[in-house]
């Protein structure tokens, strides 16, 4: 009984994690912003879903792979997350020097 | 139904937001919409097969775990000039 409430409680935190996320990656403006909407869905969510298995299950299969799953997510979303940013600076420079050279060249 | 698939069944519904944003958004919106996507994807993968208790299931998160880098970052460098 007691396992089944935990369990259930840690499931709620979860999806409302999730929820929260999914509201900032859809209302935030700009790509940026909603990037740092990604984080808590990537590395909260998964921890919460893990102990909610292993409250269920105890140590078994079942939490191992869940745990396998979630040590990856935890370790990719970083790149990820900088990778994004990465490209989405370069395009913005790139962007701002071709407005640039057009002004010059009205001025020229 | 368990906990764990009314779990499940949430996150899919949470994922209608980053679908717009994938949909009507720019490129760069609807990259970071597809990382969330596949994010969540993983956790729906798990809860799904802990909910209906498929052990052989739990083979899916751990795969889609790993590719969620692979792809995510061949996805990002492959954008990156149209970003």
């Amino acid at each position: 009984m007691i396992r089944e409430i935990i369990t259930d409680v840690l499931l709620t935190l979860a999806v409302l994690t999730v929820a929260a996320a999914a509201l900032g990656v859809a209302v935030m403006p700009g790509a940026a912003a909603r990037l740092h909407y990604v984080t808590p869905a990537a590395v909260v969510a998964p921890v919460l879903v893990l102990l909610a298995v292993f409250v269920t299950e105890g140590l078994d299969e079942n939490t191992g792979e869940t745990l396998l799953a979630v040590l990856v997510m935890i370790a990719a979303a970083p790149f990820l997350s900088h990778a994004t940013i990465r490209a989405i600076r370069a395009s913005e420079d790139a962007q701002n020097d071709t407005r640039d050279n057009a002004r010059d060249k009205e001025r020229a | 139904m368990t906990s764990f698939v009314v779990a499940a069944i949430a996150m899919l519904v949470a994922l209608v937001p980053a679908g717009v944003v994938i949909v009507r958004g720019a490129l760069a919106d609807a990259v970071v919409g597809f990382e969330f996507l596949t994010t969540v994807a993983v956790l729906v993968f798990a809860l799904l097969a802990e909910g209906f208790k498929r052990p052989s299931l739990f083979e899916f998160p751990v795969l889609l775990a790993v590719l969620l880098l692979g792809s995510g970052l061949v996805f990002v460098r492959a954008l990156e000039r149209w970003l």
